[in-house]
């Protein structure tokens, strides 16, 4: 299979320009070979359906035709930012007004620019343009196809049986659509928006020591600052980039497997031979995932807490004389006591979710494998490590990559049970802030969002990098296509 | 049987009951652990302690158990303003209602259509979305935050001091828009259903909306089940997100896990107001473990084949 | 699937084309934001004035906002905010500067101003736009710092000094003292201490806050003799174990429960009369001035402009919340704004508000009122004195700077308090940046802390260095 691959990647990566020649061609082919209709589709959207009597494909064709072109020429502003050709212009950031002047007699005063929207609009317009392409090429193929329709002697499809085929043949259309134009308006835009902000000086703590509301583009300096520790982004994430990271990973790995092993163990234990109450116990565990995590973390931060029950407790039996910061919510609280308590805390969230979903695999190990060890004297121990563990770790190892990037990007345990803390005087991100935790803080709290985009962007490349790596190496992943 | 074999047998018998005894006591013993944060929260609820002058104390305290109960902290939720809002905990109540049973049509909708179109259909940008999907999903959520709200804003459903009850479809939008990208674990399931089943059909003249309309719906009660509970729940459990997209200022039309959370949590947070806080947590928990509680065999299943496929 | 998308896309921005065209049409609403505690007193006394003027031609919509957290969310998205909202004066500057705020421009309202407010809160209500002077910001509301303590357990005469809450807590085996939280606020006390025989410090920090334009840089200064002695002094309290304690992450309110044997009195303002009132009951609330504390041998070991038994008395920042209105907001609006504003301002509305909502009042002369007040027994005692001592306070006080691009934001933001915080638990400046202040135990050591705190203050980072020889101001 190996040469088949090889040859075959290589026929893949030759394919995209021979594909691109052909559309070329097609394109021309179109033009040339087409119909009236078809020519004058090629500047008046529909025109090549209404010649062949798709009149309301055609109308759907000219509107949208007509409505990009109006926003494009008209430029309609919203909260005082245009789109169309102005918000194309306005994307370079250079062609801002300064604002500020007042009319103290009538009360007017203009403010200036608001770029986070020039920038915002102008990518919406980008992605109208691209649309306005897509929908070109798609009414001059729908006038082309009818051409050759009639050529062999068929009929134009009526808009009837457009629709039906959409049911049918064109099925996944009708169902991705939805999901593609909601991803697209709030997922893809946005991310879009936010790594073009690293690239800028939108971050409004330098803005306010400036004294101004402008930003505009930065080129790659962000990214030289957090090598040089210039300005507040390079001062933030030259200083605690490492350290932050560092501990991500320590907490990705520890909050993974604690839970997971917890979870394999409580599983086993619940599912004993012979045991009661088997529903019971499961219930109770269920509990603490049923719980908005918003609750019953802040009942553990309570509990924990200076005067909470669990320090007094310790205290009335004299075990300690002061109480314990066990989450490092102070300053001068100890940091590596923090990082355990958190870990701690996140296997009580963590551990019945793998107890759950470990309950029906350690049920479903053929009992055979058991058996034979049993006839061969294995100690039930071993037997653990030698069937049960590697049984259930080939079955669950997507799901311990899966769980391992949720834990990198875990923010309500940090969140709700530390704040961050303890502090580190002078910056944002605390002794237990993650990466997660850190990009909110920056961005939400202090509006610092050219850091942020660049935290987030350092963050993708990471998770990205390990989950390519660990991914495509699985087996859900090579074998993805065998379901078909 | 002979005597040593019997002997074999009884001590045999012996360990396993210690052994039963030990995993007895330390399921206890972790059931405990497990148990105590929820029972302070909920014991906290029904707390009702005076000042000797009469002034009502709803601080943390440092006894777990408290040393007066009462209805009080439910009385006071549900009669009392907060953030100048008449009735605020009811309204936070009704509005996080309606959010999670559209968003829970939304989604679970997107997802199934999403779920069933990777699953089972061949088109030529499959691999592409799916690809895609993966990509997007590894961007931290927080990083399309603002950027979503200023969106909203530029179509009135956010930060609309003219209608501010727009919010609330600005939030519906934003919750439900992403669901149909967490198709794996639907996908995972549908993955399973046998595909001689849809071809079958299709050669019995059945276009693809009725495979996936009488056949693999029926089939999918389950995922159909967990993903509705997740969605259902999501509004529930989320305390920043929607309070990003409602507003700082539009106290009315919050959801009630803003509102709980930003009472004990402002920059000048009421430390006053934790016993009515764990009275709303528990009036917010019961729906949300009850719908647990009844639904868990689809929840396992779910979180299964979300484990298994990745 | 392509044809779908780009056609519900373009229906979407279509959609939103009409929508956004549709929506802004002439609005006779003002919207106002207050603090989340004064919402049902605004809404109402403006729903008078409306009632009671016709002619107004505008409603109005109240609405609470978390006082911490508005600037910043004004500053996010300005156009989103009220026409009118209030601020803590210090974000003044900020908001000004980068056009988020209207300067005012009505001569009666300008005269209102001046004629009701201190010479203080006068100093820092001005920003500047294009070189120009302007009235920004109409105090309404003041604030500082001053002591509540427990009643059942310390004396009048004991709550005056920093030594007789000690000895209180010795007797009721707890800590003395503590703060309501250790950010730059409420950790003012010892910065800011003055010699209580002439009101003197050489700290220097707010000397900006004199100068509209933008103060002067250089001005800042931390490190005399003087604070140097007062945080020595104030490192032996906290060492005391009836001395000073951190506020407890559970709220400082446990630390004042009895029953958790924490601290006798805390250092708080008048927005924490009712959770100070829930951890003691009302018949137990004290409310004094901060204490005065005496300078020890220990303390001034090594400094020359200092001497033991030298009296000084805890310090706070006095600051007053104003109104401003949002450079956003229509010019039709301006006059009914301001209208608006010089109602909520005025004398009248300011004491209404006292009586409803506790807020206490701006203008000079208030405590004649506050006392009548009393007199009239509209008010119970605690109540009474926390205004009054609220107002006694502000002599001993200065309002924090807000001057464009340096300062005040950045003592916040940049943990500076830590600092000082670490100055009093002796511990080193815990950054893993460049600086790293070894020690806060020698006399070198605290003076550095302070220069950190300076520089702070000044830069907005921190600095890479220390000069070899740090300036002694005299």
């Amino acid at each position: 299979m190996g040469t088949d691959s090889k040859r075959g990647k290589k026929a893949g990566r030759s394919n995209p320009f021979r594909k691109l020649g052909n559309a070329f061609s097609e394109f021309g082919k179109r033009f040339t070979d087409g119909s009236v209709g078809t020519k004058l589709s090629h500047f008046i959207f529909g025109a090549g359906s209404i010649y062949h009597g798709q009149i309301i494909k055609g109308i759907i064709f000219f509107l949208i035709q007509a409505g990009i072109l109006a926003v494009m020429i008209l430029c309609p502003s919203i909260n005082g930012t245009p789109y169309g050709w102005k918000a194309l212009v306005n994307l370079s950031l250079t062609n801002v007004s300064e604002g500020g002047v007042f009319d103290p007699a009538t009360g007017e005063m203009t403010v200036g620019s608001d770029c986070k929207l020039m920038i915002l609009f102008g990518f919406v317009t980008i992605a109208l343009i691209f649309i306005y392409f897509i929908v070109w090429n798609l009414n001059i193929a729908s006038s082309y196809k009818a051409d050759n329709d009639k050529k062999v002697g068929k009929k134009p499809t009526t808009f009837r049986e457009d629709l039906k085929e959409l049911l049918d043949g064109k099925f996944h259309v009708l169902m991705l659509t939805p999901t593609c134009i909601a991803a697209t308006v709030f997922t893809v835009l946005p991310t879009v928006f936010m790594i073009a902000l690293a690239f800028t000086t939108y971050n409004q703590e330098d803005m306010h020591k400036l004294g101004t509301n402008l930003f505009g583009w930065n080129g790659l300096q962000n990214f030289a600052a957090v090598f040089t520790g210039e300005g507040s982004l390079g001062f933030e994430i030259k200083n605690r980039f490492l350290p932050v990271l560092g501990w991500t990973f320590i907490w990705a790995i520890f909050a993974t497997l604690t839970c997971y092993f917890g979870g394999i163990i409580l599983a086993l234990l619940i599912n004993k031979k012979g045991l009661k109450g088997k529903k019971i116990f499961r219930t109770l565990f269920i509990l603490t995932i049923a719980v908005p995590q918003f609750i019953s973390l802040l009942a553990v931060r309570n509990l924990l807490g200076e005067y909470g029950p669990i320090n007094s407790l310790l205290q009335s039996i004299g075990w300690i004389q002061e109480p314990i910061g066990f989450l490092g919510l102070k300053a001068g609280d100890s940091e590596i006591l923090a990082k355990v308590m958190v870990i701690v805390v996140n296997m009580w969230v963590g551990i019945p979710y793998t107890m759950l979903m470990t309950s029906g695999i350690l049920m479903n190990i053929p009992s055979d494998l058991y058996e034979a060890a049993r006839v061969d004297g294995t100690s039930t121990v071993k037997m653990f490590f030698k069937i049960t563990l590697p049984y259930v770790i080939f079955i669950t190892t997507p799901y311990l990559i899966s769980s391992f990037v949720g834990n990198i990007n875990s923010f309500n345990t940090i969140y709700l049970l530390t704040g961050g803390g303890p502090t580190y005087t002078g910056y944002q991100a605390g002794g237990t802030d993650l990466l997660v935790t850190w990009l909110y803080k920056v961005t939400i709290d202090k509006g610092m969002y050219n850091t942020g985009a660049v935290i987030g962007i350092f963050t993708f490349i990471i998770t990205a990098t390990i989950t390519l790596i660990t991914y495509r190496r699985s087996k859900a992943y090579n074998e993805e296509d065998t379901f078909q | 049987m002979s005597n040593t074999a019997k002997k074999k047998f009884s001590s045999q018998s012996r360990n396993r009951r210690i052994s039963l005894a030990v995993t007895y006591t330390i399921l206890v013993v972790m059931a405990v652990i497990w148990l105590i944060p929820l029972v302070w929260i909920f014991i906290s609820a029904f707390r009702c302690e005076y000042q000797p002058d009469g002034t009502f104390i709803g601080r943390v305290t440092s006894n777990f158990f408290p040393r007066a109960v009462g209805f009080e902290n439910f009385r006071l939720l549900f009669t009392e303003k907060y953030y100048g809002v008449d009735h605020a905990f009811i309204r936070w109540i009704a509005n996080t209602l309606i959010i999670s049973v559209i968003d829970c049509i939304i989604s679970t909708f997107l997802v199934l259509s999403v779920a069933y179109c990777i699953a089972k259909l061949k088109f030529k940008l499959r691999k592409a979305f799916m690809n895609i999907t993966m990509i997007l999903g590894l961007f931290p959520g927080f990083m399309s935050m603002i950027a979503i709200y200023f969106l909203l804003k530029s179509i009135g459903l956010s930060g609309n001091p003219d209608h501010p009850e727009l919010s609330l479809v600005g939030l519906v939008l934003a919750y439900s828009a992403g669901a149909g990208l967490g198709f794996q674990i639907a996908k995972g399931f549908f993955d399973v259903i046998p595909n001689a089943l849809v071809e079958s059909a299709k050669l019995d003249g059945c276009t693809n909306f009725k495979v996936f309309w009488k056949i693999i719906l029926p089939l999918a009660k389950p995922i159909i089940i967990y993903q509705a509970l997740m969605s259902f729940t999501g509004p529930w459990m989320d305390f920043i997100f929607a309070k990003v997209i409602i507003g700082a200022d539009n106290a009315k039309y919050w959801t009630v896990s803003v509102g709980l959370y930003s009472m004990l949590f402002g920059t000048h947070p009421d430390t006053n107001l934790f016993t009515q806080f764990a009275a709303g947590c528990v009036i917010v928990a019961i729906p949300i473990v009850t719908l647990f509680m009844f639904l868990q065999k689809y929840y396992v299943e779910g979180v299964t084949a979300g484990a298994v496929k990745g | 699937m392509k044809k779908f998308i780009a056609l519900l896309l373009v229906l979407i921005m279509t959609a939103a084309v009409f929508a956004s065209c549709g929506g802004s049409g002439g609005d006779k609403n003002i919207r106002v934001w207050v603090g989340e505690e004064s919402v049902e007193f605004y809404q109402t006394v403006c729903d008078e004035y409306i009632a009671a003027h016709p002619d107004f031609g505008y409603t109005v919509e109240v609405k609470g906002m978390d006082t911490g957290a508005v600037a910043g969310t004004i500053s996010t998205d300005p156009k989103a905010a009220a026409d009118i909202y209030t601020v803590a004066h210090d974000n003044i500057g900020k908001l000004a500067s980068t056009q988020c705020a209207k300067p005012i421009g009505d001569e009666s309202l300008i005269a209102q101003v001046l004629a009701d407010n201190p010479e203080s809160f006068q100093n820092v209500i001005y920003s500047t736009l294009n070189g120009q002077k302007y009235l920004y910001g109409v105090p309404y509301i003041s604030q500082a710092l001053f002591l509540y303590y427990n009643k059942a357990l310390v004396t009048d005469e004991q709550a005056k000094t920093f030594e007789g809450l000690r000895e209180a807590a010795v007797a009721a085996g707890t800590k003395a003292i503590t703060v309501t939280g250790d950010d730059g606020f409420n950790m003012s006390f010892a910065l800011l201490a003055t010699k209580v025989s002439d009101h003197s410090t050489t700290v220097k920090i707010y000397e900006g806050a004199e100068s509209v334009s933008g103060g002067s840089k250089g001005a800042s200064n931390c490190q005399g003799d003087d604070t140097v002695a007062i945080y020595r002094w104030l490192q032996e309290y906290a060492a005391d174990e009836n001395g000073f304690k951190w506020a407890s992450p559970d709220g400082w309110d446990a630390d004042l429960d009895k029953s958790n044997k924490g601290v006798l009195a805390v250092i708080g303002g008048a927005w924490h009369y009712n959770t100070a009132k829930a951890a003691l009951g009302e018949t137990n609330l004290g409310i004094a001035l901060i204490p005065t504390f005496t300078l020890t041998e220990k303390s001034v070991e090594g400094l020359s402009s200092v001497s033991a038994g030298d009296v000084y008395r805890g310090g706070t920042f006095a600051d007053c919340k104003c109104f401003m209105i949002n450079a956003n907001s229509s010019k039709d609006k301006y006059a009914a704004e301001q209208e608006l504003i010089k109602f909520m301002s005025s004398k009248e509305i300011q004491n209404r508000s006292y009586l409803a909502c506790l807020n206490v009042p701006a203008y000079v002369g208030a405590s004649s009122f506050i006392e009548q007040c009393y007199n009239e027994g509209k008010v119970t005692e605690s109540q009474y004195n926390l205004a009054a001592m609220q107002v006694s306070m502000a002599e001993w006080g200065i309002p924090q700077p807000f001057i464009t691009g340096t300062l005040n934001s950045y003592y916040y933001s940049k943990n500076a308090p830590q600092v000082l915080r670490a100055i009093v638990d002796k511990t080193a400046y815990p950054t893993t940046g460049d600086t790293i202040l070894s020690e806060t135990e020698s006399l070198e050591g605290i003076r550095k802390a302070l220069y950190l705190i300076e520089y702070l203050w000044m830069h907005g980072t921190t600095p890479k260095d220390f000069p070899a020889s740090l300036p002694t101001p005299a």
